[in-house]
Parts: structure tokens; sequence; C-alpha cells
């Protein structure tokens, strides 16, 4: 008998527990057009926790400017609002986020930094109607799902592993000392295969052998000396390199540990070669290193301004990554403005049909999405480490400092 | 629990087991009953939450039945789990075949594989935790053989296509629909009714006695393999329908949301918490840490006021989370059920 008044005691508690979250009835922002609020989905905890939360700043900051700046002014000077979501790292966190983020009175959506995460967000956005711009999530198969209401403003991998074969070759002729082969270096998985195979079809359409595919696994990567002197052995011009920041860098580290040959160590989407931080954590390894990336638009004196205000206001520097979400958040913002309403299905209209000019972002032209939501003008840049810093230097009309080619790397 | 008496004396024991069946089933019925009306009182900010801890409910039931009345500590469930997860979305991506198929095919798929695994677990004599160690390994040796298969896309996953429409036949619907919860709902009740018919059942009783002390069981006549290998297949079975339920709410699938690490201790720790081989035991675990997180990020959204200074903080719950498990370990070792339980007999 007594079981049995536990036994209800305990439902009445797992009741209670469930429903607990039921006090959080969403404050819909259904209060004529006062506020308009957009999502944002990053991991802020978790081992992303650090570029998670630079990306959230970057957003919130956004968001900051142009509410000081008079709002939207096509909703009478409507102020936005910033919601945030923690993915933690994970798909399904992600995606209740994302729902929550919804039901909360979320008419636009930016995140998510993982290509599984924004997988998720894609389809919850799509089901919800819900525009949903991808500051950074490099996975070519997100837009390939035919969905709708998702778009992407930085390249895919695909198209940098193309643009990176291409630049190479432009370089080449440039400075008239033509690569003719390379050894490719990368993480295992679907980011570094992706460009790898992107890299290949272009390269060797271009004439530039390929001595070497090297992958390496990127957990329990501790020591890049191997796959670098197997990358040696065939003696390439290049050693082109992709993968994210930990391992790159050892691999950098391990060629400049190796006396070699090879014209430069060239990064290609590489998570560590124009990072801030980079230069001083490898050294002199990392001298001359090359890197092609999109990249924060260096000889843009607005992403200056806000990179400066933005190192101030939270004491970190705004990489990439983060003015990526600025961006995304202006991209709403001009929607918005186009739309004339902050209803989310005339946004997404909006959005699809946008041309915002003046990236913060080194592209090729204004920010205009295609048929699947890919920004059309996405492009890389090359950028390369000297004197102990990042800099832009091809191709010409975003260089903030002469190329040095072939690179003295590893003598 | 003398259940080593069972095979001389079937009669006298069978009655008073059947009893409390009959009983235990009665509650079951009226908590799915109650439960099925939680979507009316939760607003659809928290559906998603609701769903996922019933996908830990049904988890946790499928690892207490192999770990808690099985004795067979299992750190590698991902594998089940996850052989659920990707027999769903590859046969409906290969072959437009119905998740409702692809569930009972995953969960013969799943029992076959724990089958094998644990034959051999078995068979080499592993015990305690080589045997929670080997079946972390299998679970990381699919975690990788999932990241380099070309036909599971290697590390880009399966994506379940969404439909234009709501389908029962492909179980999917509008993204707020009640079926959602439901349907695991329904699934996890079944799942129970399962654990309580083999707890009472005689196979569940050797099953049992085995795990208390295997050579007196043997020495008794009872088939230790025998039993021990029908507990892992029911185990396994029940912990793929989790994971073909998953890739279907979820709509997609990778290596590391079906064979990842936390998902062995997402099956885990609602069992541990509620109390290990207990029937009611990952329901109420599954309760306390579904919503956990979620609850203490709404706590810091709009946090009350002597709490102000923890506003815009994350990663709290993890912490929380962390201090819950240590206290309970060491006050409620049995876990929350297993030691009220206790505490009520005396």
């Amino acid at each position: 008998m007594k079981r049995k008044a536990l036994s209800a005691a305990v439902l009445a508690a797992s009741l209670v527990g469930l429903s607990a979250c039921s006090s959080d009835s969403a404050e819909s922002g259904s209060d004529s057009v006062e506020t308009v609020t957009i999502g944002s989905v990053h991991p802020l905890s978790g081992s992303l926790a650090g570029v998670g939360g630079l990306m959230n700043d970057g957003a919130k900051m956004a968001v900051e400017d142009i509410n000081a700046a008079g709002g939207i002014e096509s909703l009478g000077g409507a102020q936005l609002e910033l919601l945030d979501g923690d993915s933690q790292g994970e798909a399904q966190v992600g995606q209740s986020e994302a729902q929550r983020l919804i039901s909360g009175g979320a008419v636009a959506l930016v995140g998510t930094y993982q290509s599984d995460v924004t997988q998720n967000v894609a389809s919850v956005a799509e089901r919800s109607k819900v525009p949903f711009v991808i500051d950074v999530a490099v996975d070519d198969k997100i837009l390939e799902q035919g969905y709708k209401n998702t778009f992407r403003i930085q390249p895919d991998a695909s198209s940098m592993g193309q643009a990176g074969a291409q630049a190479l070759v432009a370089m080449g002729e440039e400075t008239g000392e033509p690569i003719d082969s390379a050894a490719y270096i990368h993480i295992e998985g679907a980011f570094g295969d992706s460009v790898f195979a992107a890299f290949k079809e272009e390269a060797e359409k271009q004439g530039i052998t390929i001595t070497k595919e090297i992958t390496y696994s990127g957990s329990n990567f501790s020591d890049a000396t191997t796959q670098v002197s197997e990358a040696l052995a065939g003696n390439p011009d290049i050693i082109a390199v992709t993968g994210y920041y930990p391992d790159n860098l050892l691999v950098a580290k391990a060629v400049g540990s190796m006396a070699n040959d090879t014209k430069a160590v060239f990064g290609i989407a590489s998570g560590a070669f124009d990072d801030t931080s980079f230069p001083a954590a490898a050294g002199d390894a990392g001298t001359e290193v090359l890197s092609a990336n999109y990249h924060y638009s260096a000889t843009s004196d607005r992403a200056a301004d806000i990179r400066a205000r933005f190192e101030e206001k939270y004491g970190k520097p705004m990489e990439t990554a983060s003015m990526l979400s600025y961006q995304a958040v202006e991209v709403i913002a001009e929607g918005l403005e186009e739309s004339g309403s902050d209803d989310p299905e005339e946004l997404r209209d909006a959005i699809a049909g946008l041309s915002l000019e003046d990236p913060l972002l080194a592209f090729d032209g204004p920010i205009q999405f295609g048929e699947d939501g890919q920004n059309e003008n996405a492009t890389v840049i090359v950028m390369q480490v000297l004197d102990g810093k990042v800099e832009q230097v091809f191709p010409q009309q975003f260089a903030t400092a002469e190329l040095v080619f072939p690179a003295g790397s590893g003598n | 629990m003398t259940a080593t008496d069972a095979p001389a004396a079937p009669q006298a024991p069978k009655l008073r087991p059947a009893n409390g069946a009959k009983r235990q089933y009665t509650f079951l019925l009226i908590v799915i009953a109650a439960l099925f009306f939680v979507p009316y009182i939760l607003p659809d900010s928290a559906q998603p939450v609701a769903v996922r801890t019933l996908i830990f409910a049904i988890m946790a039931v499928g690892w207490n039945l192999m770990s808690g009345f099985g004795g067979m500590f299992s750190f590698g469930h991902a594998v089940f789990f996850g052989v659920g997860a990707y027999t769903d979305a590859y046969l409906l991506t290969a072959f437009g075949v119905s998740p409702w198929l692809s569930m009972i095919i995953g969960a013969v798929l799943a029992a076959g594989v724990g089958l094998t695994i644990a034959y051999f677990c078995l068979r080499y004599k592993l015990a305690g935790s080589y045997f929670a160690l080997a079946t972390f390994a299998f679970a990381q040796m699919f975690y990788l053989l999932s990241q380099n298969l070309g036909f599971l896309n290697k590390t880009d996953g399966i994506n379940v296509p969404l439909l234009p429409e709501e389908s029962w036949a492909m179980l999917q619907f509008d993204q707020d629909s009640k079926f959602y919860f439901w349907i695991p709902l329904v699934i996890l009740g079944l799942a129970m009714a399962v654990t309580i018919y083999f707890a009472h059942s005689r196979a569940g009783q050797f099953a049992q006695a085995i795990r208390d002390d295997a050579t007196a069981a043997e020495s008794l006549g009872i088939k230790v393999m025998k039993y021990r290998l029908i507990t892992v297949a029911m185990s396994c079975a029940i912990t793929a329908v989790a994971g073909a339920y998953y890739s279907q709410y979820y709509l997609f699938v990778g290596p590391e949301q079906a064979f990842g690490i936390h998902v062995s201790t997402d099956a885990i720790i609602p069992a541990v918490i509620g109390g290990i081989g207990t029937i009611w035991g990952p329901l109420i675990g599954a309760a306390v840490v579904g919503p956990l997180s979620e609850l203490i990020a709404h706590l810091l959204r709009n946090p009350p006021e002597f709490l102000e200074f923890l506003q815009g903080t994350s990663g709290l719950d993890v912490a929380v989370y962390a201090a819950l498990l240590i206290v309970i370990v060491i006050f409620l070792p049995k876990g929350i059920y297993g030691t009220i339980r206790e505490r009520m007999r005396k």
C-alpha cells in the first residue's frame, strides 16, 4: 500500500518536472512593431564556447549599432532585439533552441558555426517558415536540401577549394614563379574531403599535379611530423593545408622545423593561418605562411571601425567568424527595411531578393543570394603572415601588404 | 529476492509476482494516461524538451534491462541507438521504407549486433568494468565505421527529407504536432510494459538470479548464457527504437549524434539517477535529467533577484548537473526511486 502512495508521489514529482518548463510561456513580440526579435544560435558553452561567444557578441553589437542608428526605418524606427540560444555544440540542442527562439517571437535566425547543428536549425527554419541566415558553416550539403528559408553569406567548402587553386595559379603567374606540384594535407571528414576534392579538380585542370594527399584525424592529433615528412617526400612546390586551428598550427610548426625547398605553405579554408593569434603562436614557423580563406575586409573603413569598437567593448580581437555574425544581422535588418514588415515570410522574400552593398568581408561584390540561398559573390582572398601580422596580399584590390613569394618558410 | 528457488518450486512464488505485475501494469497505465495530457499544459517552446526527455527515457529503460536487471554494465549503448537511427535514415532515404517498418528492422539488427557483442564478451568471461570497457570500445568502433562508410555519407550524416505534408506512414508531422510527443510516449509505455513483463517472467527471474550470483544460478541448472543473451537482445531492440525515433524527430543523424560517447551516457544517467534495476527508476531519472539543463538555462535568462549576478552566464547547467550526480551517488546510492523504496520497506 505504501508503495502505491509512494508511486503516486513520484508520478506527481515527474509531472512537475516535465511541466515546470511551462512557466516559460512565450512572451511573443506581437505588440505592434516596436521591437523585432532576431534569434541567435551559437555554441555558448562546451568546447567551442570561445568562438561561439565571440560570434554572439558580434551579432549583439550589430543589433546595438542598428538600433543606435534609428532602428528599422520602414517599420517606423522599430528596434531590434537579439534573443540568444546556446547550442552547446550539439545538433539536437541547437534544434530545440531554435524552436524555443521562434516560439519566443524571433522572426529570423542567425547561426551556428558547426555544420551539423546548422543542418538541424535549417530544418527547423524551413518547417517554421522563418528565414535563417548562416554566418559560419561550410558544408555544401546544407544548401543542397532545397530549403527555401536558409541563406549563407560565406563561401561553401567546394568553392573555397576551387578558388584556392585559382588563386595559387594567379599568384604564380604574377610573381613569375609558376607552381607545378602540390602536396595536400587535410583533416578527415566532410570539411577536409570536400575542400580537397574541389581543389584537386581545379588544380589538375590548371596543370598542377597533386603529388600526394595526406589525411589525419582531428581528434588525438598531437604531432604533424609524420604527415609533413610524407608530404615533403615528393618534393612539391607547395604544401596545401586544410583543417582547424590546433591541427593546422601543428602542421605549420612541423614544416618550420624541417629543411625543405617548398615555395610556400598554403592554407585553404584553414582555421589557423589567418587567425589573429596564429603569428604569435607559430613563431618563426608561421612566417610568410599563406592562407586562402574568407576574411573580413581589412581595406574597409567600416569593418575597421567595427573591429576597433568591438575590441574596446569585449576586450578581444574580432575574428572573421564574429564579423560574419555581425554581417548576418545586417542582412536581416536590410531585409526588414526592404519588406517593411516583420512577417517572417515577407522577410524571407526580401532577403532572397536582396543586394547588400559594402559587405564587411572581402567579397567580389554585394551580398546577394542565388536560388539555393548561397551568397553568389562570396569568395576567398589570400593572406600572409608578415612581420608577425596577418596581412591581406592577394588579389591586389584587397592587399594591405606586398605578397612575398616564394615564401622563406622552413629555412 | 530468492529467485533461485524459482525452478525448484515454480508454483508458490508465481502467485506473488503475478499479483505485483498486475499492480504495476495498472500503475503504468495511469502514468501514461496522465502524461498524455502534458502537451496541453506545455507551451510550444517546451515541447522539444519534453520529446527529448521521452527519448532519454526509452533509452534508459532499454539500458536498464541489460545493465540493471541483467547485471551487464554497458557503456556502449550508443551502438544500438545508432544502429536504430541509421537504419531508419538509410532505409528511408535510399529505399523510401516507412519509418515504422525501419523501427522494427533496426530493432532486429541492433539485437543481432548486441547478441554478437555480448556473446563474445561473455564467452571470453569479461565481467564488470572489463565488460563495460569492451562495450565502450565497440561504440567507438561503430563511431569510426559510420565516419568512414560511404553509403552512410561518412561524416556528413544523413538528412531525412522534409515532406510537404503530414504523413502517418512516413512518421512526419508539423513541427508543433502533439503526435511527436504521443508517439514516443506510447513507445515508452510499451517498453515499460516489456520491462514489467520480463521482470516477472521466468526468464527475467533467471536473469536476475544470474546477475546476483552466476555460479549459484548455473549450479541450479539455469542456462547462464541463454538468459543473459535474451536480456541483451531485448535491451538493444528497445534502445534501437529510440534511435529510429530520434532520426524521425530531428530529421538528421550523423556519427556524433548516433554513436557519440554522450549517447551512451545519456542512456546510463537517467537510470542511475532514478535507480538501476528498478522498473520506475529510468522514468523518474529521465524526468529529472531531461528538462534539467533547460530549467537552469531558463532560470539564468530570467533570474530571481537574489541570483541576479548569474544573468547571462552559460554552462552553469553542466556544473549543476555534476553536483546533482555527486549528491545522488553519495546520498541516494540506489537512485531516487531505489532509495525511497528501500526506506519505505523498512
